[in-house]
């Protein structure tokens, strides 16, 4: 599949003998993955989807018919269910999905130099960070509109303004050293 | 156990001299730190921090929310390669 379609699960296991398989879904919200329109497998194959419990799904293909024999189930294994990028709800001023941030080209700010690609995007709780992959390394930037001024997904690129290291001598604090442990 | 109030909150000295350091100059900066066992202050808050996991400093946009927890518990240690699908990432 290329960019147009964004990975959402994974058909996993069959559960029982009529023909319902486990699914991983990727989506935010599990049950989600049944909302989407334009699923399709990684052949093309375009499927609806019923859940029948926790992680377990019943697949229609395109004529409505469902999959309900244990053997059709396990022709599915390790499928992955994709669905076009258009039928993504358009996020928030400010948001962008991870999928479209991920790959992108990363400008430097003043040069307009290629240093690098977007590898991943991170987080953790503390807010969101770019994992660039460089021909230096890989180099980890928190996602604000310090570091990253400009978001162009439409025309593939960033551009980021590096953030300073600050260094500052370590005062002799009574029980610490340089790097904070207790001596 | 919970830690004694009369001790107050733990974090390593050196990190207010940083902070302090940091919100004078104003500029875009990140403060590599490794004391993940510090508590966040509400000094701390609007500061980014590059907090080390053992293998590269994670950053950690600190925020009202954070207040009172440590610095390692957002810079976890395991890697975890999950799939992004429709997760949204907002710009700070």
């Amino acid at each position: 599949m290329n960019r147009d379609h964004v990975l959402m699960g994974v058909v996993g296991r069959p559960h029982g003998v009529r023909g319902l398989v486990h699914v991983h879904s990727y989506t935010a919200v599990a049950e989600d993955l049944s909302g989407y329109d334009g699923l399709v497998d990684d052949l093309g194959r375009p499927w609806r989807l019923s859940w029948h419990g926790n992680g377990i799904a019943r697949l229609h293909d395109a004529a409505g018919n469902a999959i309900d024999s244990r053997e059709a189930a396990q022709q599915m294994v390790n499928r992955k269910l994709y669905v076009p990028r258009t039928s993504l709800p358009e996020p928030d001023e400010d948001e962008f999905y991870f999928a479209d941030l991920v790959g992108l080209d990363v400008r430097e700010q003043g040069t307009e130099r290629v240093i690098g690609r977007v590898a991943a995007v991170h987080d953790y709780g503390a807010g969101t960070s770019l994992e660039i992959d460089g021909a230096g390394g890989n180099l980890l930037l928190p996602f604000t509109r310090a570091c990253v001024p400009v978001v162009n997904v439409r025309a593939g690129y960033i551009v980021v303004c590096l953030p300073d290291e600050i260094e500052v001598p370590v005062e002799c604090f009574p029980g610490t050293d340089t790097h904070g442990d207790a001596t | 156990m919970a830690r004694s109030v009369w001790k107050g909150p733990f974090v390593d000295g050196y990190l207010l001299n940083k902070a302090d350091a940091s919100r004078a100059s104003g500029r875009n900066e990140v403060i590599k730190i490794w004391s993940r066992r510090s508590t966040i202050l509400p000094q701390f808050v609007g500061l980014t921090f590059g907090v080390y996991n053992g293998h590269k400093f994670l950053p950690v946009q600190v925020s009202e929310n954070m207040v009172g927890h440590k610095f390692g518990e957002f810079s976890p240690t395991r890697t975890f390669t999950g799939h992004s699908s429709d997760k949204k990432a907002k710009r700070g």
